[in-house]
């Protein structure tokens, strides 16, 4: 196409513009954004605790991570964990119901931009409403935390990636509901899994090391583990690079698995009607 | 052969979906889990008809007539069971870019604004969904937004809107990208007359400024009266009619409305079948010492009533 | 109490409508107890005892808060969604136009009827750790049990009623079931390894302590009879404060507001 240059960005524009309009629906609702907040770091904190307990047992250590190492896990957890929020599938039965999905049909736009812009945007505000708590668990849980300049880099790099990465696998699951009415029960088993091996529970060396192994083939940790170990693990930089690297492996599959599963979704979708 | 110059082209369209039946009692519902019993409903059984450009033509028919799935269809949201239609050039359900950027679905009810936020903003989104240029886009914004008179609502989160006001903010957003046909399905539905009538005047002024194509369903008569001369009629989703709208009264309307003024001022009104006018407007002057008289035919409410009683 | 079971009732025919959700329900409690059991094997993987309680003590606790749970979900946490919703799109009329308790009312309207599956697995996660304990359980502890599990769920239930009459005054509550659920987490563990701030907070200002940790403590051979008293007293003082503040907030009510 002679318009590419164009078409790129079209993209931009709208992602700035999305972003920008959520950004500004946010800041309405501070406080409820705040509490929604509190809800979530408690659990976070409740692992930590746990955590901590074990290693005060222990003469300070869990398999070698000491507390404070664990207490920096799981406070960049949270900034990890609030960018893994995206579109929910179970909002998808919501959207179809409502009215909402012929909406997004009709638009000349493919849907999976318009919530990856929405909820980039919803990471603004949450960021500058995330700071003092950051700060607040910070100096409660003592965090060993001593980044190299590249592992910050990497890292902020890296939440972007998971968010994308999630960002796709969420809308592929949320295609799932056009196509079958048992669609709910497939989203707990997927969260399970994600809950299980991403790093979300433990550090996933905490873990047996046959969950490990299974962990290595699925693209949970990248979007949730891989992120925090940038931050805090004192990974070695050819690591964290290769991290990035399944990142972009990652992205690459939910893009195919994301114009795949839409275009048969939505096939079905305007056979059947709603 | 459709003429070369139709907007729309519609021939032989139909729909079937299949629903599940469902039967009551608990017995059966358990059964339902796991061997369904499907039924075929025929939503649209053949309808045909071609929009010519700058048209504004009423899509008429009873609550399940089919009206809301053709125009689902129409716009490409549905996949037609069989039949052709093309509109613009395009075959709908293929959902081009461009072919999306050329039309408009505006349904009464639905809300693609952003709740929290001034219209404003949501137009500009819309701006950058449709890849409007900016010039062009802040041109058109302000000349709708002044054709509605809505320089205020739009600076107003829209969730601080009444439904009526809501409705013109929504219409306003759905036509920034200036698209050349407007398929307004209930575009009015819950709003007050006076509301009614913005919308309708506003629908018409916009037909003829950008000559777009509109094809509008409508509970309101006074809709279709104002914005209509041709209408299209179906029913259990088949054709029933297609032609002008004063054609309709004279086919379906069973009866004309006979009003007299009488020398002592008395006024007579009576409703005669319509093959007994002339019969009774004579009979009606022999008998009276009549000062004027006028014949009309029912108002369309009641044609429309009679047509899908038949 | 007619009026109770009317709408226990209309619930119930209401859920029945919708057995697809029974599989869901039983999906999910089935998953969420094999993750707390995974959690749980994890922490016993790494040492013997967590503030002085045992794996299976640990997993009476964890069977207490499931149960409780699905009771909150299946009965107090739908009804306080609706509130909440209703006040904030101005509906509650209708309901506070009724001849009736309004507290009572608002209190009864809605059922989740498939989440007190939760009840069950919760109960059998119970049986599980106090079999595992090697020490049975007399009649008596066996009653405060009982009791001490009913004084959790109307601990938890004020709490609630407390948090939804804030939507009096702020407009929109759509975070306090992720609020609620992220607290009540916390009652998945012994109260005592949390840091004292944190304690007192999550015993006192918001009950999950008491709701959850003092019942497992009759099962597990570790409660003081002064806690039943304290607890006792305790929850009729907070019910007494969200009564109070029910009444207060309905007073504010103002009816649909733009």
């Amino acid at each position: 196409m002679s318009s590419q240059p164009s078409a790129l960005r079209s993209y931009v524009d709208f992602y700035a513009t999305g972003m920008r309009t959520q950004i500004a629906t946010q800041f309405q609702y501070r406080a409820a954004t705040y509490m929604y907040t509190l809800g979530m770091v408690t659990e976070p904190v409740i692992y930590l605790v746990v955590w901590r307990t074990i290693a005060n047992q222990h003469g300070g250590t869990v398999d070698g991570t000491g507390a404070g190492q664990i207490a920096a896990y799981y406070i960049v957890w949270t900034l990890v964990r609030t960018f893994n929020i995206v579109f929910t599938p179970f909002g998808w039965e919501e959207r179809i119901r409502e009215g909402q999905l012929s909406s997004q049909l009709l638009r000349p736009l493919h849907p999976v931009h318009y919530d990856m812009a929405t909820f980039a945007g919803h990471k603004i505000p949450w960021l500058v409403m995330y700071a003092p708590i950051a700060v607040a668990l910070s100096l409660v849980f003592h965090p060993t935390l001593d980044p190299r300049p590249i592992e910050v880099v990497v890292f902020i790099v890296a939440i972007w990636g998971a968010y994308v990465i999630r960002s796709l696998n969420h809308f592929v699951l949320g295609m799932l509901t056009l196509l079958t009415t048992r669609a709910t029960s497939i989203f707990q088993i997927w969260f399970l899994g994600e809950l299980l091996v991403s790093g979300r529970l433990v550090p996933l060396t905490f873990m047996p090391p046959w969950a490990q192994s299974i962990a290595a083939w699925l693209p949970f940790k990248w979007t949730f583990y891989f992120p925090i170990e940038a931050l805090v693990g004192g990974m070695p930089t050819h690591a964290l690079l290769t991290g990035l690297l399944w990142q972009c492996f990652w992205t690459g599959v939910g893009c195919v698995l994301v114009w795949a599963s839409f275009k048969v979704a939505i096939r079905h979708y305007s056979a059947v009607g709603n | 052969m459709p003429p070369v110059t139709a907007v729309v082209h519609v021939a032989g369209l139909e729909k079937v979906f299949r629903v599940p039946e469902r039967e009551a009692g608990l017995r059966a519902s358990v059964r339902s889990l796991y061997a369904r019993r499907w039924r075929d409903v025929r939503a649209v059984d053949g309808v045909s008809f071609d929009l010519e450009p700058g048209e504004v033509v009423g899509f008429l028919g009873p609550n399940g007539a089919g009206k809301t799935t053709t125009l689902k269809m129409l716009s490409g949201l549905l996949h037609p069971t069989g039949g052709e239609v093309t509109v613009l050039g395009h075959v709908p359900w293929r959902r081009e870019r461009d072919y999306l950027r050329r039309i408009t679905l505006v349904m009464g009810n639905r809300n693609q604004l952003q709740w929290d936020l001034p219209a404003l903003d949501s137009f500009e989104l819309n701006r950058a969904i449709y890849r409007l240029p900016r010039q062009q886009f802040t041109e058109t914004r302000d000349e709708l937004i002044e054709l509605l008179d809505i320089e205020d609502l739009v600076r107003k989160p829209v969730r601080q809107l009444s439904l009526g006001e809501r409705m013109k903010v929504e219409v306003v957003g759905s036509l920034l990208h200036l698209p050349q046909v407007l398929f307004l399905d209930e575009p009015t539905i819950g709003l007050d007359v006076t509301m009614q009538k913005r919308i309708r005047n506003f629908v018409a002024a916009y037909n003829e400024r950008y000559g777009a194509t509109v094809l509008l369903t409508s509970h309101y008569m006074a809709d279709v009266e104002a914005l209509c001369k041709r209408v299209v009629v179906i029913h259990h989703g088949q054709m029933l009619f297609d032609g002008k709208l004063e054609a309709l009264a004279d086919r379906f309307g069973a009866y004309k409305t006979i009003e007299a003024v009488l020398a002592d001022g008395e006024t007579i009104s009576m409703q005669v079948p319509r093959n007994e006018t002339s019969s009774a407007t004579a009979r009606l002057l022999a008998e009276n010492d009549v000062s004027d008289l006028t014949v009309e035919d029912p108002p369309i409410e009641d044609v429309i009533e009679q047509v899908f009683a038949s | 109490m007619k009026l109770a079971w009317t709408y226990l009732r209309l619930g119930v025919l209401n859920e029945m409508q919708y057995r697809a959700n029974f599989f869901v329900a039983i999906v999910q409690s089935l998953l969420g107890v094999a993750v707390a059991i995974a959690v749980l094997a994890l922490v016993y993987s790494k040492t013997n005892a967590l503030n002085g309680w045992t794996q299976s003590e640990l997993l009476v606790v964890l069977g207490v808060q499931i149960l409780l749970g699905g009771v909150i979900h299946a009965t107090v946490q739908p009804n306080m969604e609706r509130l909440t919703q209703e006040v904030q799109d101005g509906k509650l009329d209708f309901a506070l136009s009724k001849p009736a308790d309004s507290q009572l009312l608002i209190s009864l309207r809605e059922l989740r009827l498939w989440q007190l599956v939760d009840v069950m697995s919760g109960g059998i996660v119970i049986a599980v750790g106090v079999s595992r304990l090697g020490r049975s359980v007399g009649v008596g502890h066996a009653f405060a049990f009982l009791a001490l599990l009913v004084i959790g769920a109307s601990l938890l239930y004020c709490f609630w009623l407390i948090l939804a009459t804030g939507s009096f005054w702020v407009v929109s509550m759509w975070f306090l079931s992720d609020l609620f659920e992220g607290i009540y987490q916390v009652g998945r563990w012994p109260i005592g390894v949390y840091p004292g701030w944190l304690r007192y907070s999550m015993t006192y200002l918001v009950p999950i302590g008491f709701a959850v940790t003092v019942p497992a403590q009759a099962l597990t051979h570790r409660l003081a009879w002064t806690t039943v008293l304290v607890a006792v007293a305790f929850a009729i003082v907070v019910f007494l404060v969200a009564r109070r503040f029910w009444r207060f907030g309905v007073t504010k009510y103002s009816g649909a507001s733009a």
